[in-house]
């Protein structure tokens, strides 16, 4: 009798232990992109916790900013669409974090764009991120 | 069957006694008088000695913990060499995961460039480094390594709401022998590793983020301290490379 209860109380324990650990399982599975850009989530949460308290939290901002860039899609609605050959264009002042796949350079009045997708882009800096933001050559 | 019973009861009484002897003294501890002036007087020793220093140049090595949505804990090393001359230049080079940039300060403009992007921003800025690091914060975003470092005001901002203060102990870093002394405030707890003798440097930090349950920590090793650089004041002039492009800030 004693044995048999001593049994069932170590199933019980292993069965549980199993049903903890199961989520974690489902997590693994969450894509590669996504994960990276929870990195940069929490990277960006973490930057402002402690940022500016100590020690060089400076590195977290260039995660940070790119997080910040992403959010900040929308801006001043364009006046005229870019000419365009395929994709949709996006808003003027619209921030990415790294530019499309084939664009092409062109140095524009001393300012080098990248046209793609019916957007042309110009490198800034946002923060201490490098980023990319659709605008109109001039 | 009978002693066997016996010992068992024997031995989750004590460690029952045990568990509870732990939660008592953890409570005990947590009561305990929190701000120990000792700590106190040590960081501001270091404080005032760094604000004192008209020029250094260091090393510093910095480890970001992070956490994947898988859950996995993930390390984010950035490695910054950084030279410092009072009142008014700064150069600093940072290099890891998520960065690769110099930053150069000449008293007129800072330069933030990135090496392998090929791309540089320049910006007029206040003559003054505690000015012009609050300029890039405030107006351009910038953050800069080691500008804890260079505040006059570092101890009073580093004691704002500090509501423990201790003398963990002894330890050597990087072959230095350092008094390891630990603050905390809301949502945050700070280590800090100071040259005991000597000349009262930091060796290292560790912050570490409680308001959340992963309790992540960044965490930086100072080392190759030296208070006398020779460097020449061309050093924090930016001038660009050949075939690097010139790009803007974004204003904030």
């Amino acid at each position: 009798m004693k044995t048999i209860y001593k049994f069932a109380v170590l199933t019980i324990t292993v069965v549980l232990m199993l049903i903890a650990d199961v989520p974690v399982l489902f997590e693994q599975l969450v894509p590669e992109a996504h994960a990276i850009f929870g990195v940069r989530r929490r990277a960006a949460r973490r930057g402002v916790i402690v940022g500016y308290s100590m020690g060089e939290a400076a590195a977290t901002s260039a995660a940070a900013n790119q997080a910040a860039a992403q959010n900040q899609a929308a801006a001043p609605a364009p006046a005229s669409p870019p000419p365009t050959t395929t994709g949709k264009p996006l808003p003027l002042g619209t921030v990415v974090s790294a530019l499309p796949a084939g664009c092409t350079s062109t140095p524009v009045g001393g300012v080098e764009y990248y046209y793609c997708g019916g957007n042309f882009y110009r490198a800034v800096f946002q923060g201490n991120s490098l980023v990319y933001v659709t605008a109109q050559p001039k | 069957m009978r002693t066997l019973n016996f010992r068992m009861v024997a031995a989750l009484f004590v460690l029952g006694v045990l568990a509870l002897a732990a939660i008592v003294s953890t409570e005990v501890r947590a009561q305990a008088p929190a701000v120990d002036p000792v700590a106190t007087q040590i960081l501001k020793q270091m404080t005032d000695y760094l604000s004192g220093l008209q020029k250094f140049s260091v090393h510093t090595q910095n480890t970001l913990e992070d956490e994947l949505d898988s859950g996995h804990r993930v390390d984010f090393d950035v490695s910054a060499n950084v030279i410092i001359s009072r009142p008014n230049k700064l150069y600093a080079e940072r290099q890891g995961d998520l960065i690769d940039q110099i930053f150069s300060y000449d008293g007129k403009t800072l330069t933030l460039y990135n090496p392998s992007d090929k791309v540089y921003a320049t910006e007029p800025a206040p003559g003054k480094i505690e000015e012009m690091l609050d300029f890039a914060r405030e107006s351009l975003g910038l953050t800069v390594p080691v500008a804890d470092l260079v505040y006059s005001n570092a101890f009073p901002l580093l004691m704002q709401e500090v509501t423990l203060a201790v003398v963990v102990g002894k330890a050597v870093i990087g072959g230095v022998k350092c008094d390891h002394l630990l603050f905390s405030r809301p949502g945050v707890d700070f280590q800090v590793w100071v040259a005991d003798g000597g000349k009262p440097l930091p060796y290292k930090y560790v912050v570490t983020d409680t308001g959340t349950p992963m309790r992540l920590s960044i965490t930086t090793v100072i080392s190759d301290w030296n208070i006398k650089p020779s460097v020449a004041d061309t050093r924090f002039t930016f001038v660009p490379p050949q075939g690097v492009k010139q790009i803007v800030f974004m204003p904030l």
